[in-house]
């Protein structure tokens, strides 16, 4: 991008002229590098840990709701594997949720 | 190569320093380099508010820090700092409503001709507090700080066509308020 300065206005002269300029460091940066934080690396670990988390998560999800009626999992292995209605949409709404807080977890994540 | 090309690759390189490698001392090397202009950018916006405009600043740097990797080098460093500076002082404003607002445009036409025996200084300042925020802010960035049209549009998120309009406007009202020391300014070069 190029500097569109017309040097030969007065008014820009002027601005210019009293303007005062950067300002002297005076200790601020050494104050500033304080308080900055130590950059954490996202590694295996951070993976691992997710990935953890989401399989005990869902081995809890799991064992919570294998008896509960609208589930009904013990007809869904006598009929051959066929859902009613609500469970489908139980399901689904499990399954949105779930996405969702995934993805605000990551963006969180991004912005700290 | 020109100086600003140089400047630009240097931050570049400190920039991918301290995001791949973790380097807290490239980070530092970027804020030595350009902490004195962010901390005039946002002095001249704050009006000589020193303490708060250095609480921004130190505010800015730290976000720069957190979001560095987000910095994709389509503009200058520069230019991204400023940006953040810019939306740190809007954020500081909407907050507290004591901070700089814009004047009534009726105190426009009211500033009375510089008497001769005023320094030029206090009056180049006063005609620019009399600016709008917006007409003062394009002003700073365009003139002072030396950004370019898109830079400065880029740093206020305005449209380019209103940063023209704000530059152009705001130069008209200062040429007519500082008329007056044309003549002395000229006297005083002679």
């Amino acid at each position: 991008m190029t500097q569109e300065v017309q040097d030969d206005d007065p008014v820009d002269a002027l601005l210019r002229e009293h303007f005062d300029g950067p300002v002297p460091d005076a200790g601020f940066s050494a104050r500033v590098m304080q308080r900055v934080p130590c950059r954490r690396r996202k590694g295996w670990p951070a993976s691992a840990a997710a990935l953890v988390g989401l399989l005990a998560g869902a081995a809890g999800c799991f064992a919570s709701l294998a008896r509960w009626p609208a589930l009904d999992l013990e007809r869904w292995y006598a009929t051959g594997g066929h859902w009613s209605g609500s469970a489908i949409a139980l399901a689904g709404a499990m399954a949105g949720l779930t996405l969702l807080t995934w993805w605000w977890g990551i963006a969180e994540a991004d912005d700290h | 190569m020109t100086d600003s090309a140089a400047e630009a690759r240097i931050d570049r390189t400190l920039v991918a320093r301290a995001v791949l490698d973790g380097d807290r001392g490239a980070f530092e090397q970027l804020l030595r380099r350009h902490q004195g202009m962010v901390r005039a950018q946002l002095r001249r916006l704050l009006q000589g508010n020193d303490a708060l405009a250095d609480d921004l600043a130190q505010e800015t740097f730290l976000t720069a820090w957190r979001k560095l990797d987000q910095f994709r080098g389509d503009a200058r460093f520069s230019t991204w700092l400023y940006r953040i500076a810019y939306t740190c002082f809007i954020d500081a404003v909407r907050k507290s409503p004591a901070l700089p607002c814009e004047p009534m445009e009726t105190d426009l036409e009211r500033l009375p001709a510089p008497p001769l025996q005023v320094d030029l200084r206090l009056d180049v300042e006063r005609a620019m507090r009399k600016l709008s925020d917006a007409e003062q802010a394009v002003l700073l960035h365009c003139v002072q700080l030396g950004l370019s049209h898109d830079e400065a549009a880029y740093v206020l998120a305005m449209p380019l066509g209103t940063v023209k309009t704000h530059a152009l406007r705001g130069k008209a009202k200062l040429r007519a308020w500082l008329a007056a020391w044309n003549g002395a300014g000229t006297e005083e070069q002679t």
